[in-house]
């Protein structure tokens, strides 16, 4: 045990002096105060109108409540600034006629709202008025803010491997493993202390990140295993680059290729129908980023967390018992 | 000419290499997943939950009015799982959404709950429809002000005011990309280009790993030479990757010209990019968490793409915003070309003004960590 700490601390020594113990601590934070400045703004949107300023003022107030404004100086800039790429309505009185200038590749949902708005305006609608009452199922946390934590999440695990295969492909090209093998320190000693770093990032890292995001009521419990079960896809795949790849441009290869499967992952939970969803299941990061989405929206059972956990587990200890004759050999 | 002949031997190791054939591999595989596993289009009907608590009278005047709002309508008597739960339901199905219509209001609002959608309960007041929104509670105050104002008029008077409302256009064209197509500018600007940060940083600390760069000090060769060679291998790669994966998706209905400037260009200026970043740095260890901030950092215009009507203007400061929509623009139908070279153009002058900065850098530090 003595010797697997001397191992971590080597690692931590040495880490510390390529600034990666700054990295681990920093990673998270920059990642949720991305989130937290992000969010927001993503949430308010619904449509971009622009008017020329001084045209209606008291139309601008009322469209106000609903999309948000830009005001231009005089019809000129209105037409530059509906011709930028970005989604942007105006509207303009056109002989006495309030009129909509679209771009023409707006989509159709774009131009049907704009105009529905713009009708609610002209009709001197208050939403004050409707015959309609709104009540709320109490949600406060956006889908779209539980997406990007949770593909952090993905990134924070995955972050952990990578730097584990790095490590060891360094390690292997300045010929340190091999002085490892003459010392008294056990093989399975030395991948225990390697696996640290990559068991400790993604459990700091999810706290940090969870919490710093305002997620902080999730069950902590199903957090930490779900965590270190992550983690251990994580370790796994550190090892696989590590050992299968001599040296630094392989492992960076496989880095890059990596982003394939995990970010596939995501796009097919998030935009690929029922249907597909089977061709992913083998794919660890596939239950990881679906065990997170229920721990985040606060409707993870434990009966599902356990089972996740299984799916994760299942293809990452064959990989590491089909691994385990190579990492001998690969660790050479 | 050196440069010419240190390019040609990078070309040649370069093909031999690992990373060589894992990038085909990797074309390979996003052409497969692009082809074959991503659908032309995904699914974009949105889902209503809706219980009616009316007499039959109102109740056939709601259902004609679905039957109203679009030409193709469908009627199906069908069972929808939510978990474990099972509710009996009539699925209308028009084009542009799916109402389910339930047969108590308890089922609807746990189905909306769970399905984060629209639950709504359409009630009798005042001799007419009044009606009970279920929300999530995320909504901003802009959504919900909409959702009201849509029950101020009545739905004729608010059809012949809202046709009323002129349009005028510019003239642009509607994109007309699939969703499949739309992906690909994300992947030709991530594969291409973004990675290529990376990719040239652990070039260099390869050649660092194994004194090359220190060699370099001692020719008469210019590291100048030495590192546009790497560049340019990288360009070649990307070329044979971003053009192989194009063809795939979109055959021959894109602009060859234009995708080979822009691969050629940003490449170039992403891997100066790398270059000064890597001679801050004497392993790749040191540089992957600053790799790894910047490249998520410029991903972020990969989530404005996605969601056109959000594009604040310090996203339009992030370099690749411009190199997406440039993507974009090589593979739509009468796409800007003026916009692509233009931004080529810019890319390029970038990096040449970089490129001083690089060989300044390398020839500062070329043994350090050597």
């Amino acid at each position: 045990m003595k010797k697997i700490i001397a191992i971590f601390m080597r690692d931590i020594k040495s880490n510390t002096r390529d600034f990666i113990a700054m990295y681990i601590l920093l990673i998270p934070f920059i990642f949720g105060v991305i989130i937290n400045l992000l969010v927001p703004s993503v949430n308010e949107t619904t449509l971009n109108f622009a008017f020329i300023e001084g045209e209606n003022p008291s139309q601008v107030e009322y469209l106000e409540n609903f999309a948000k404004i830009t005001l231009v100086d005089d019809y000129q800039a209105l037409e530059e600034r509906v011709n930028r790429r970005d989604e942007v309505v105006g509207i303009f009185n056109d002989d006495g006629l309030y009129t909509i200038l679209v771009q023409g590749n707006e989509s159709e949902q774009t131009n049907k709202f704009a105009k529905a708005l713009l009708m609610f305006e002209q009709n001197d609608v208050d939403y004050k008025d409707a015959n309609a009452n709104i009540y709320d199922f109490g949600k406060t946390v956006n889908p779209m803010k539980s997406l990007f934590v949770n593909l952090l999440l993905l990134m924070i695990g995955v972050l952990g491997g990578m730097l584990i295969g790095i490590n060891i492909v360094e390690e292997k090209v300045d010929n340190t493993i091999s002085a490892v093998n003459v010392t008294p320190i056990s093989r399975v000693g030395f991948i225990i202390g390697k696996s640290i770093i990559g068991l400790i990032l993604p459990i700091y890292g999810s706290f940090a990140l969870v919490y710093l995001t305002g997620f902080s009521d999730i069950n902590v419990l199903q957090l930490i295993v779900l965590s270190l079960v992550g983690s251990f896809v994580g370790i796994v795949v550190g090892f696989f680059e590590g050992t299968k790849n001599t040296d630094i441009m392989e492992v960076a290869a496989s880095i890059k290729a990596l982003f394939i499967p995990v970010f596939g992952c995501v796009a097919a939970i998030e935009f690929l129908s029922d249907k597909w969803q089977w061709l992913f299941y083998w794919l660890p990061w596939y239950w990881v980023y679906k065990g997170n989405g229920a721990l985040l929206a606060n409707e993870a059972t434990w009966s599902q967390i356990g089972l996740y956990s299984l799916f994760i587990m299942i293809p990452s200890v064959l990989v590491f018992i089909y691994l385990k004759a190579g990492i001998k050999k690969g660790l050479e | 000419m050196k440069l010419w002949h240190s390019f040609l031997k990078e070309l040649k190791l370069g093909s031999k290499s690992f990373y060589f054939y894992m990038e085909l591999l990797m074309a390979v595989i996003i052409i497969v997943i692009l082809t074959m596993v991503v659908p032309e289009n995904f699914e974009s009907k949105a889902n209503e939950y809706i219980f009616l608590d009316l007499d039959s009278n109102f109740e056939e005047m709601f259902i004609d009015s679905i039957y109203a709002s679009s030409d193709n309508v469908t009627l199906e008597e069908t069972i929808l799982e939510i978990g474990k739960d099972e509710f009996n339901v009539d699925l209308y199905e028009t084009d542009e959404k799916r109402i389910y219509i339930f047969d108590n209001e308890v089922d609807m609002k746990k189905t909306a709950e769970k399905k984060k959608s629209l639950g709504v309960t359409i009630k009798l007041q005042d001799n007419g429809m009044f009606f009970d929104y279920y929300l999530q509670g995320y909504e901003s105050e802009k959504f919900i002000n909409i959702v009201k104002s849509v029950h101020v008029l009545d739905a004729v008077t608010m059809q012949a005011e809202y046709d009323k409302i002129p349009v005028k256009s510019l003239g642009g064209t509607q994109d007309v990309l699939t969703d499949r197509e739309n992906l690909l500018p994300l992947f030709l600007y991530f594969n291409g280009s973004l990675m290529g940060l990376f990719i040239i940083a652990a070039y260099i600390f390869l050649d660092k790993g194994e004194g090359v760069i220190r060699a370099y000090a001692i020719t008469a060769s210019k590291v100048s030479t030495y590192l546009l060679s790497k560049v340019l291998l990288l360009s070649v790669t990307s070329l044979v990757t971003s053009f192989a994966v194009t063809f795939a998706v979109m055959g021959f209905d894109f602009n060859f010209l234009g995708l080979f400037i822009l691969v050629l260009t940003s490449g170039f200026f992403v891997s100066i990019i790398g270059l000064i970043l890597s001679s801050y740095y004497s392993n790749i260890m040191q540089s992957f968490g600053v790799l790894y901030i910047l490249i998520i950092l410029l991903s972020l215009p990969a989530i404005a793409y996605n969601i056109p009507a959000w594009n604040p203007a310090w996203i339009q400061a992030i370099p690749t915003h411009y190199m997406i929509i440039g993507f974009k623009e090589i593979i739509i139908e009468n796409g800007d070309f003026m916009y692509v070279a233009l931004t080529s153009l810019v890319f390029l002058l970038m990096s040449i003004a970089l490129m001083p900065v690089a060989t300044y850098r390398f020839k500062k530090t070329l043994t350090v960590g050597g």
